[in-house]
């Protein structure tokens, strides 16, 4: 299990929650630059298991990127 | 009386005369729902993430004010009359939002750049974007190989 974890680190050096990082208190629909790498290819939001966010901005993303997605900022689905 | 903000969406090939006559329209339409515009942001033209009224791209407007309780329901039926907007979103904010909208307005104006720039911007990130997509893809997939063994 050890061993597993350190190899997962190897891909993400930094799994730190980029929100804590700078010390954001909330997150702006508005703000896509911020809320587009947090999107995967398809227009989905990416598992904080993967980015590193922790819960509580994971959950201001997530009502974020759904704002955004109603006012058409956002994709809801990318058709490949 | 609860502060409101509305993002509206215009239509694409309005031009900025245009742009002022629907926003003045749109103010005296607030007004006559006992609201105030506290503050009007132009965040121009924008592409849209799908399309909206078989519109590719649309005029953004981001109005900040206040209004009755009971009166946005009706405000919102006035905004889907109102043909020059394909989209529209109101929101309610309290009072911390409000005063973090009241503050930041200042420093995002100066930021504001011309819609060129923005495309520019626009097609760097989507290069980033891949770059990270990969690099995530591969982890998932490592991630899930690890749970089979």
């Amino acid at each position: 299990m050890g061993t597993a974890s350190t190899r997962k680190r190897s891909f993400f050096a930094q799994k730190i929650c980029r929100f804590c990082a700078d010390k954001a208190d909330h997150i702006d629909f508005d703000d896509i630059k911020s809320l587009k790498p947090l999107i995967s290819e398809r227009g989905k939001i990416v598992p904080s298991r993967i980015s590193g966010n922790c819960a509580k901005h994971q959950r201001q993303l997530t009502r974020a990127v759904k704002k955004a997605r109603s006012i058409a900022l956002l994709p809801f689905a990318v058709e490949t | 009386m609860r502060s409101y903000q509305s993002v509206l969406i215009l239509k694409p090939d309005f031009d900025e005369t245009q742009v002022g006559e629907s926003l003045e329209k749109i103010t005296s339409l607030i007004k006559s729902h006992g609201g105030e515009c506290l503050k009007v942001d132009k965040w121009g033209k924008k592409r849209l993430a799908y399309k909206v009224k078989k519109n590719r791209f649309g005029y953004y407007l981001n109005i900040y004010h206040t209004c009755e309780n009971e009166k946005v329901s009706s405000l919102e039926a006035k905004y889907k009359l109102y043909d020059a907007i394909i989209k529209f979103m109101v929101l309610r904010l309290d009072d911390k939002e409000l005063e973090r909208a009241m503050g930041n307005g200042e420093a995002e104006e100066t930021e504001g750049n011309g819609v060129k720039a923005e495309a520019e911007s626009k097609k760097e990130d989507a290069g980033k974007q891949d770059e990270k997509e990969s690099v995530k893809e591969a982890s998932a997939s490592d991630e899930k190989k690890e749970g089979d063994e």
